[in-house]
């Protein structure tokens, strides 16, 4: 897509990615951070899904279990898509050039798509058994957001 | 012979040698490990979090706690693997990392607050079970628990970039 080139242009010249850059520890540092709410956000999931294959908390109706865990799936969000915009401003033109990273935000589209409009909706359920539509959303976000995590580490490794 | 070359010739095994020099092996390795973590660290952070009384209060501690440890403990065993083979490649560079030994450190520190949370307070669960916040003992506990793996973490991330 190299329409696209002047906009991660942009993003490489930006003041943030020189700052970033200009500071050898900044990267890793912010990188930590992106890895801890990483833990988080997928570990909220994690539970959540558990819960609604019927695997643990089966005394706690779905709504109860993605009520408690709500504040802390989204906070971890935010953290990664800030720490995420962060990482990706300082080397905005390497990405350009990395499939994983292509792959990623492919993969990062869908899940939140499918979560805020989709499967956000299927742990509101009262029920304390999730419907067979349930569980596969379930599984679906599950796949979607561990895509992300995975094409994510891709970046480093494969290009 | 000294740990570092005891470390040298585990690194310079066949099986050491193979993973740090194979292009798809090290990095299905790396990367189950870190999404891993979502499975042990990130279980562990609601059943931490229970124990602190932040979330599920009206929920029984054994409850929440017992129902997720099985899970938790896949989520560990498969970090504890797949963390062998790691060091098992760079042993040599990971004994000299500073991150490294700080990482083994706080994992022993981890293991005894967990040990001592399930011999020490965890035993009386019955009498607190239904404590919408639980006794200082366990908060401590939990929140050593979650400084602890947030540490761990950190040296982990590290380390990776120290080793080249």
């Amino acid at each position: 897509m190299p329409a696209l080139i002047p906009f991660f242009q942009w993003c490489d010249n930006t003041m943030i990615a020189k700052a970033i850059r200009s500071w050898q520890m900044a990267f890793p540092i912010i990188e930590n951070f992106h890895l801890l709410a990483l833990t988080v956000l997928l570990g909220s999931l994690v539970v959540l899904v558990l819960r609604q294959f019927g695997l643990i908390y089966k005394a706690q109706p779905i709504w109860e279990v993605a009520t408690a865990l709500r504040p802390w799936n989204h906070w971890s969000l935010a953290v990664m898509l800030t720490s995420g915009t962060l990482l990706f401003l300082s080397e905005a033109m390497k990405c350009y050039d990395n499939t994983s990273f292509r792959v990623k935000m492919l993969f990062l589209f869908l899940a939140l798509l499918f979560q805020f409009t989709i499967y956000n909706r299927t742990v509101a359920s009262q029920d304390k058994v999730a419907p067979i539509g349930g569980k596969v959303a379930a599984a679906v976000a599950l796949c979607l957001w561990f895509g992300v995590g995975l094409a994510g580490r891709a970046i480093g490794f494969l290009g | 012979m000294s740990i570092l070359s005891m470390c040298q010739w585990l690194q310079d095994t066949d099986i050491g040698t193979s993973i740090r020099e194979s292009v798809w092996i090290f990095p299905i390795i790396e990367s189950t490990h870190v999404l891993a973590l979502s499975i042990s660290v990130g279980l562990l952070l609601v059943s931490d979090l229970r124990l602190m009384g932040y979330i599920m209060k009206r929920r029984p501690v054994s409850e929440v706690y017992e129902q997720i440890k099985p899970w938790m403990f896949t989520g560990f065993s498969i970090m504890t693997i797949t963390g062998i083979f790691l060091f098992w490649c760079q042993a040599a560079k990971a004994y000299n990392s500073i991150f490294f030994k700080t990482k083994v450190i706080l994992l022993i520190v981890a293991a005894f607050n967990a040990i001592a949370f399930e011999r020490g307070i965890y035993r009386k669960v019955d009498k607190w079970d239904n404590a919408l916040v639980p006794p200082m003992e366990a908060r401590v506990a939990a929140w050593a628990s979650l400084v602890l793996w947030a540490a761990i973490i950190t040296c982990g991330r590290s380390m990776a970039y120290t080793l080249d």
